[in-house]
């Protein structure tokens, strides 16, 4: 049954919404913000997974793209969705520009660069008072008038499975394989005839745009936006969630950022001790799991879900056809 | 040269590092059907001269044709898609993707491609070079020769009218090298152009049509490989004098 991950999803999927209304106002909340951060790890394990480039500025995205919704929303009052659209298009354009910028970089220069402007970004927000209402936090209006979450975790987890379906297919067609070419050997891929300098630009727009979806989703739930959105901090709890869950494939990234949420919130205890044990856990996971701490499980679903029997078929550690689900 | 339509032409290419003259002043015709040794010394040029023939580096004088349309300055792909494919002097695969992925690559960046098709044809050609029981490894897990091999089939997957080797035959196992000269003699029986650098003089003089040879950034002979072997400037070169 070579679709057995699918299905194992699908499943999870349905249980997930089946008992959604059996879960109380703190864990329905802890799953919003756990699908939220689902959108970004699987668009930034989109950039920094499957094309390799390693940026430190999408949760600014995410940031552009909640202002952008929330200040268009509130001067030109018009409807939420379009307000988030709007953002969507706005951290698309923005994030091909920095695509082009960067063109010629990689590694350590780019996530400088990347972080340089997350910090810009930052910087902006919080000193454009009369605008973004700086540290005081931009209200926003919410997307449902509702006196319960369950319309948002019901929209959270829309938002989340179209993204995942959407990032699915491009990650199985050609420009898919075009973009993994890239992250192997821009000089190969190169020379095969990929387009190098476009795919790159795509990824960087098409990755920024779903940062931009989740934190327009995010700026219309919470009800303020602040800096703090797209801060280092965040950043830097979006990548542990990426790479402790696996940043080489979409479901082991989504994976990462609910057991980060959910472990963030069953630590609580803990308070500020729980942070240096991600750290730690990170630390492990780089030393002894490069590939994430989820990775050997989903290849393992993979595996049994592959009736082709033979020593090449479980030699195969990163199956095209199976990764992207 | 043979008689055959003029396919990629360097014109006066210079391409400088610093105060080094990689390639000065480096005129080379490359024509349909040709199959072309290019050799010389370590440190003469020849991998830089391949490397702007195929849009890897920019001439800083001079200028690349390929069908009579000038290229230089444009990225690689553009070349690829003329159909001037290149393999590189230390192999350079996607190691951490499997070999029928590394062949299906080039053949879908082709217009109007499809995947069916192209994943047939990208299976003919392993079958051909002998990995098709390879074709769900990762290709950093093949040997080194199988590694050459593979490169070569990617660049086959373009249907390129001229493909330039760059070393080929270096560090490859002899049975391995063997393979590789017998397809390449068969490719090029079959109508394809090739320009292949190596050490290996024994191989390039096996399979060469035409020899040139470069020393210190100039092209110091160009013609029969017996005739060029017997040329005293060549002889000098080589010496070192």
């Amino acid at each position: 049954m070579r679709g057995l991950p699918v299905y194992v999803l699908l499943v999870v999927a349905a249980l997930a919404l089946v008992g959604a209304d059996r879960l109380n106002a703190y864990w329905m909340h802890v799953a919003i913000i756990g699908m939220y951060y689902g959108i970004l790890a699987a668009s930034w394990s989109l950039l920094a997974g499957y094309v390799g480039l390693f940026s430190l500025s999408h949760t600014a995205f995410a940031s552009i793209g909640g202002y952008t919704s929330a200040l268009l929303v509130k001067w030109l009052g018009i409807p939420v969705l379009l307000g988030m659209g709007a953002g969507i298009v706005m951290c698309g354009v923005l994030g091909g520009a920095i695509g082009w910028v960067c063109l010629r970089m990689s590694g350590p220069y780019l996530a400088i660069f990347t972080l340089a402007f997350s910090e810009i970004v930052r910087i902006t927000i919080s000193t454009e008072d009369d605008v973004t209402a700086g540290m005081a936090g931009l209200h926003t209006a919410p997307l449902f008038q509702s006196a319960t979450r369950l319309p948002y975790f019901y929209a959270a987890f829309a938002l989340l499975a179209a993204s995942l379906l959407l990032m699915g297919l491009l990650v199985r067609s050609r420009w898919g394989l075009f973009l993994r070419a890239i992250r192997e050997d821009e000089q190969a891929a190169s020379a095969s005839g990929v387009a190098v300098a476009r795919f790159r630009i795509l990824a960087f727009a098409i990755a920024s745009a779903f940062a931009g979806l989740a934190g327009g989703f995010y700026a219309h739930y919470i009800g303020i936006m602040t800096p703090g959105v797209g801060d280092l901090d965040e950043m830097a709890k979006l990548v542990v969630m990426t790479v402790i869950g696996g940043m080489e494939r979409l479901p082991t990234a989504v994976g990462g950022a609910f057991v980060v949420e959910a472990l963030l919130e069953v630590l609580r205890s803990y308070g500020q001790w729980r942070l240096p044990l991600f750290g730690v856990l990170l630390l492990l996971t780089m030393r002894f799991a490069r590939n994430g701490l989820l990775t050997p499980l989903w290849l393992q679903l993979v595996r049994l879900g592959d009736t082709r029997v033979g020593p090449l078929a479980a030699a195969r550690d990163v199956p095209q056809k199976d990764s992207a689900a | 040269m043979s008689d055959g339509a003029e396919l990629v032409r360097g014109v006066g290419l210079v391409k400088r590092f610093g105060g080094i003259v990689a390639n000065d002043a480096v005129d080379l015709v490359v024509a349909e059907g040709d199959l072309v040794g290019l050799i010389g010394p370590n440190g003469s040029g020849k991998t830089t001269l391949i490397n702007v023939l195929t849009g890897h580096l920019e001439p800083d004088g001079g200028e690349v044709r390929v069908r009579g349309r000038r290229v230089s300055g444009r990225p690689p792909h553009v070349y690829a898609g003329m159909g001037v494919a290149r393999t590189f002097q230390l192999t350079q695969l996607f190691g951490r993707m499997t070999v029928l992925e590394n062949m299906l690559v080039p053949g879908l960046t082709r217009p109007h491609s499809r995947w069916d098709e192209v994943a047939r044809r990208a299976r003919g050609y392993l079958e051909f070079l002998n990995l098709a029981h390879l074709e769900q490894l990762q290709a950093r897990n093949l040997s080194g020769g199988q590694q050459k091999l593979l490169e070569l089939g990617r660049c086959l997957m373009l249907e390129p009218a001229v493909l330039f080797l760059d070393e080929p035959f270096a560090g490859v196992h002899p049975r391995l090298r063997e393979e590789l000269v017998a397809r390449i003699r068969e490719l090029h029986r079959g109508g394809r152009t090739f320009v292949v650098v190596d050490h290996d003089m024994e191989s390039i003089l096996r399979i060469s049509r035409r020899l040139v040879v470069m020393a210190r950034g100039s092209k110091i002979a160009d013609g029969d490989p017996a005739a060029v072997r017997a040329d005293q400037t060549v002889l000098a070169a080589y010496a070192g004098l």
